[in-house]
């Protein structure tokens, strides 16, 4: 197992290590696995050593090998000093003929000319949406997870009341001192201080470059068990499915970077100051206005960040004496501006219609606590797709019911937008609806498009009063020209852009949605490359990301893993359940030699039992790339013990699996 | 531990003597000599595994207890309905709109909003004349936007990171030029940490709930910035306010928190002074050592927002530290803008190590957004580098302001509440009654109510925001028309804690020269004259 990756700190091992030891003999069995995990650990760093102290320092990179790219990528290979292909994800499987012609980077965005790897990201209309089920893993999972919970509860308690004692110094910050509080009591940091900061090494991992197909980890390890942690100075390249790059558009090459360049020398990188007192630009307008167009409403807002966008317009839109309903898996910043917004607010199970509608019989019949009014409005709050689950909003149930309850219906797009439906405009798209049945339409440019901040779209009246009304307006800082050229190049190029028909040059508003962007939706100095301009490569892309979602799914769930969420969502959970492996699986994604870095949650991110890694499919991956983590979670899988999702005989073997790509994914 | 066990020696014989008649009652049931059988030989052949089902048991109950979204249906005030009277009440229930279509006014408002057309910077073009202006509006207080310097260094950045990180920064969207540029804020204002958050206005709103929570106290000032009140808000601390910018009063309200917590004999629990270094609602500027002395003194801690000070005041623009001569480190958390000072984007916090760290993994706004943009980041650390290097920034800025201040002092129909050194420049209009405007040079009453974020003089108020607001609208259309971008300050009427009283705000900038300025500013005084005086 020949290794690319730095030293790895000797946490894994020891994470794991007081678990097995205290429950030495009960846990032999159910620990087996997590034995041979160990040792598997070990062989691999020492094997890692080995290759470590052979490897010679590798010169200046071949420049010819950058394949048939374009001359541009040479930079990008170029700052990879220790560019070589070891790790088989700097040059792909199969090199191009002669006709095929790659625009992008294939470290940044994968060469893929299969046309067999595309399908369309579409609910079949009159099918009911599968509810979403937890399947459950053997009893012995859930026990020894529980336990191990336990353990590492137990251990910590003891370690803080030995510690407390003999070595005080450690505890400074915790306890009161010359009179002041302490800004953290050790109660509410127990979970950080005693189970976070033994999987550490998961989290907040520094990296450098595009975060596209691969990124480059700067490699670090931690001489104090977690405590600090140093950075070595090497880089390691890996392939990278974690971030929430679905269409691939996080790009330092290519059309939209080129026009995100032109932004900067025309606009520099700031207009100076807020939306309402002189920090609007004409192209917030045109943004806004292309926007709308995209996601087929009357008028959009945008704002310089996604979790401001929910934190501070959902006050804007209810307060007191009206009711928020809001999905019990709920991000973040709508809770926090829920909270803000001084409204009710009432939850009802995850994606579960009957509990929703269960609940608006009895808040509506109920009215308000206590005085029994009426409400003012009752606002409804869910995902278009929920970041932990991967699940889809029930849209058609959800308007179904809106027709007989009257609430209003605000759907965070923030991880759908872009990444569902036939044509990227999110949900309402996939379920092939209306747009404008609903809302409230919010999502955010950080994912699908490669840039940052968020939008929020409705009919022009409720806009504008958000626009003079909502926080950000006078308070907080514009979008920035570059961010706003990246959401309008990228954006444009999935939409495609009509060409201007000389016989009517007045009929420009397209009549029907969805549509390409007409061609005065962009500024003037903005031009796309053809291929992005034709909408050719935004319907690859789109494709692509259907068919590697559909891919990883069914192959995860075919190698016989317990994922969660709907097949065409890129989001792909993976149960792992127990805490302890939750380190090894990281750990031993990145430490293969085509190293994979993922993204591990657990407690409080998810319930207590349900720890898992989420995989984040882009666009940007070729079907090698899935495969790739395929065949790395057959492997890990098998020695961490994680196949509990179908019995044995229904399992198919990772060749069949690869090989049958196009069959799973149809399926 | 073999004391303990002998401590426990009664309980354990109540338990055995429960768990006998427990087992007499359980055999009484039916089926239950299977389920005795099964423990029996199950505990025979591995006796650990009875304890172990046994949590199993326990934990299942306590997760079927936990369900979070049981609707409550055992409150004393819930009403049975029948299913036809629910469904009537549905068919009755006729919600509000989810908007008010705009006001003619707000419209008119809405309209007046500046648009620029291009670049930002001293003299940019507006889309709302096509013409070509003079910008006191804009926050370019350092002169920064459109450097061509900067402006290559975000190419740069662009072509090695792409634009958008795509995660947060827990998630593989930590970047090394996040992690350069909180060093370079850290080196720059002397603090041993700083924290990155992605929007400057996310930022104090996230840092309080980080630290203030239920039952901690917070002292903060009466005029504070919106996004301290929703922080403040979110948080569910307890609150009291002193009055603005007047420091005995914190003494007062400070003593009277201590007072109290002595009557109640509470126990010790975080507390906090949060104010800002130049305040957004007037440009006052708060007095920072002797702020500094008095939290040490009642052992606070200190949240300062410098979203408008970093950048703007001191020598080479560390804000109020650098005024005052103070160490940064002695203000607890300090609240910065990048994107107003710097002229890029995001906020940040500086301060130690923990409270660096406590952030990282509790602030709401750190843990659940994407990071910066790597290009952002890249500029503000230029940014800094232009500020370490080039004093003359700060001086051209400081000059800048005083040369206003100088003219406008002298108008008779305004009064001025921000410090003389602010590089904002609130201008009330003066009340024809010439009553109190501040607090301070207000009779000396009784003290306000500290629970409340009104001030007790709120009452005497004489001005009538409509009117006002017109007619600052109307000098600002007047300056326009003679070619001086200005505004007025944009508020949320009806969501603020205390009405501020209505303002036009003038944000100076080194880009402009002496000369500029004063051309500038001469216009705004003689758009003021001309409005105001026809009022009289
Ligand atoms: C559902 C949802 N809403 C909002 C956000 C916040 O978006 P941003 O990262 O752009 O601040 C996220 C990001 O994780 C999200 O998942």
């Amino acid at each position: 197992m020949p290794n690319s990756s730095p030293s790895p700190s000797p946490m894994a091992i020891n994470v794991v290590a007081p678990a097995p030891s205290m429950f030495k003999k009960r846990s032999s069995q159910s620990a087996a696995p997590m034995a041979s995990a160990a040792s598997y650990l070990s062989a691999l760093s020492q094997a890692d050593a080995r290759a470590r102290n052979t490897r010679a320092p590798t010169a200046t990179p071949a420049l010819s090998l950058s394949s048939s790219v374009t001359s541009s990528s040479e930079d990008t290979v170029l700052h990879d000093s220790d560019f070589d292909n070891s790790d088989g994800l700097s040059l792909p499987a199969r090199p191009p003929t002669s006709e095929q012609v790659f625009t992008t980077v294939h470290t940044e965005f994968g060469h893929c000319a299969n046309e067999e790897y595309r399908l369309v990201s579409q609910h079949t209309a009159g099918e009911p949406l599968p509810a979403h089920v937890e399947q459950d893993p053997p009893y012995y999972i859930l026990l020894s997870t529980y336990i191990s919970y336990l353990i590492l509860i137990v251990i910590g308690h003891i370690r803080d009341f030995l510690g407390k004692r003999f070595s005080p110094k450690f505890y400074t910050h915790l306890v009161p001192r010359n009179g002041y509080a302490p800004l953290n009591s050790d109660f509410d940091s127990f979970y950080t201080r005693r189970l976070k900061t033994r999987m550490d090494e998961c989290f907040s991992q520094p990296v450098t470059g595009v975060a596209g197909r691969t990124i480059l980890l700067l490699d670090r390890i931690s001489p104090d068990y977690n405590h600090t942690q140093i950075l070595t100075g090497t880089r390691t390249r890996a392939l990278n499915i974690s971030s929430y790059n679905y269409l691939g558009f996080a790009q330092a090459r290519g059309g939209c970077a080129d026009a995100v360049e032109e932004s900067i020398r025309r606009y520099g990188v700031s207009t100076c100051g807020n939306r309402l007192e002189g920090g609007s630009s004409d192209l917030h307008t045109v943004t806004e206005a292309l926007v709308a167009e995209f996601v087929g409403m009357e008028d959009a807002l945008i704002s310089s960040m996604g979790f401001a966008t929910n934190s501070a317009y959902i006050p804007a839109l209810v307060g007191k004496g009206c009711l928020v309903i809001s999905d019990e898996l709920n991000h973040a910043s709508i809770r926090f501006g829920t909270r803000l917004s001084g409204a009710n607010v009432r939850m009802f199970k995850h994606n579960d219609m009957r509990s929703l509608e269960n609940l608006l019989r009895e808040v509506i019949s109920q009215g308000q606590p206590k005085t029994h009014r009426p409400w003012k409005k009752i606002l409804l709050i869910v995902e278009g797709l929920y970041s932990m689950e991967g699940t889809l909003v029930n849209l058609p149930v959800i308007l179904e019911l809106k027709k007989k309850y009257k609430f209003y219906l605000f759907v965070d797009e923030a991880h759908s937008i872009g990444a569902l439906g036939p044509h990227g405009r999110g949900v309402a798209d996939y379920f092939g609806v209306n747009p404008r049945s609903i809302d409230i339409l919010m999502g955010t440019f950080t994912k699908s498009f490669g840039a940052a901040g968020g939008y929020i779209a409705g009919n022009k009246a409720l806009i504008d009063r958000l626009r003079i009304r909502g926080h950000l307006g006078p308070y907080a800082e514009a979008m920035t020209p570059p961010v706003l050229t990246q959401v309008l190049a990228s954006m444009a190029s999935i939409m495609g852009i009509a060409t201007p028909s000389p016989a009517d040059s007045t009929a420009l508003v397209p009549a029907s949605h969805p549509a390409p962007a007409s061609p005065s939706s962009l500024p003037p100095w903005l031009t796309l490359p053809p291929l992005l301009s034709s909408g050719t490569e935004g319907r690859s892309r789109l494709r692509r990301l259907a068919f590697n979602s559909r891919y990883l799914h069914h192959g995860l769930a075919k190698l016989g893993f317990i994922t969660y969420g709907h097949p065409a969502s890129p989001i792909v959970p993976l149960l792992l359940f127990n805490p302890g492996k939750m380190n090894m699986f990281h750990r031993m994604m990145k430490d293969r030699q085509t190293p994979i870095i993922v993204v591990v949650v657990a407690y409080p991110a998810t319930p207590l039992v349900t720890s898992r890694v989420r995989f984040c499919v882009s666009a940007a991956h070729t079907k090698e790339d899935v495969d790739c983590v395929l065949r790395a979670c057959d492997e890990v899988g098998d020695v961490l013990d994680l196949k509990h999702g179908i019995p044995k005989r229904e399992r198919w073997d990772i060749e069949r699996i690869v090989s049958s790509a196009v069959e799973l994914a149809t399926s | 531990m073999e004391s303990a066990s002998t401590n426990l020696e009664p309980l354990f014989a109540f338990l055995a003597r429960s768990l006998s008649t427990l087992e007499f009652a359980f055999n009484k049931l039916p089926g239950s000599a299977v389920i005795q059988r099964y423990v029996k030989s199950s505990h025979q052949n591995d006796p650990g595994r009875t304890l172990l089902e046994l949590i199993l048991v326990i934990f299942a109950i306590r997760t079927l207890l936990q369900s979070r979204t049981r609707a409550d249906r055992t409150g004393k005030n819930f009403i049975q309905f029948s299913e036809k009277e629910v469904d009537e009440l549905v068919d009755e229930w006729t919600p509000e709109p989810l908007g008010q279509p705009l006001s003619a006014v707000e419209q008119a408002e809405l309209a007046a909003v500046p648009i620029i057309a291009g670049p930002n910077g001293p003299k940019p073009k507006l889309v709302n004349t096509g013409k070509t202006a003079t910008n006191l509006a804009s926050f370019n207080f350092t002169g920064l936007a459109g450097n061509e310097h900067i402006k290559q260094r975000a190419v740069e950045t662009l072509r090695k990171y792409g634009l958008g990180s795509c995660g947060p920064p827990g998630f593989y969207g930590t970047l090394d030029v996040h992690i350069d540029l909180e060093r370079d804020i850290a080196d720059f204002l002397g603090t041993e940490a700083t924290i990155l958050y992605s929007q400057g206005f996310s930022t104090i709103s996230s840092v309080i709930p980080a630290f203030c929570k239920r039952g901690d106290i917070i002292v903060a000032d009466r005029g504070v910035n919106f996004a301290i009140h929703k922080g403040i808000q979110i948080s569910r601390s307890t609150v009291r306010w002193f009055d603005h910018n007047d420091l005995k009063s914190l003494e007062d309200v400070l003593e009277g928190v201590e007072k109290e917590r002595r009557k109640r004999r509470g126990p010790l629990t975080r507390r906090f002074i949060i104010t800002e270094g130049i305040f957004e609602k007037d440009g006052a500027m708060v007095d920072l050592p002797k702020l500094i002395e008095i939290k040490y003194k009642h052992k606070y801690r200190l949240i300062l927002d410098e979203s408008f000070s970093f950048g703007t005041v001191g020598r080479t623009g560390r804000g109020l530290t650098e005024l005052y001569n103070v160490p940064a480190e002695k203000v607890d958390l300090l609240v910065g803008s990048t994107a107003t000072g710097l002229c890029a984007g995001g906020g940040f916090c500086a301060g130690s190590q923990t409270v660096v760290d406590h952030q990282r993994i509790n602030g709401p706004s750190f843990v659940f957004s994407a990071s910066m943009p790597a290009l952002l980041s890249v500029s503000a650390s230029e940014g800094i580098n232009m500020l370490r290097s080039t004093p003359s920034i700060l001086s051209t800025l400081q000059e800048n302001v005083r040369a206003a201040r100088a003219i406008l002092d002298r108008v008779d129909c305004i009064t001025i509440p921000s410090h003389p050194a602010s590089p904002i420049i609130h201008m009330y209009i003066r009340s024809p009654s010439a009553s109190s405007l501040h607090p301070s040079s207000a009779a000396p009453s009784k003290p306000s109510n500290p629970t409340s974020p009104v001030p007790r003089d709120a009452a005497t108020w004489d001005w009538d925001i409509e009117t006002e607001e017109r007619l600052l609208q109307e000098v600002v259309e007047e300056a326009l028309a003679q070619g001086v971008i200005i505004t007025k300050a944009k508020r949320l009427r009806g969501q603020e804690a205390v009405e501020p009283r209505p303002s036009i705000r003038l944000a100076m900038t080194s880009a402009l020269s002496r000369k500029d300025t004063e051309k500038a500013i001469n216009v705004v005084k003689s758009a003021l004259v001309k409005v105001l005086s026809k009022r009289r």
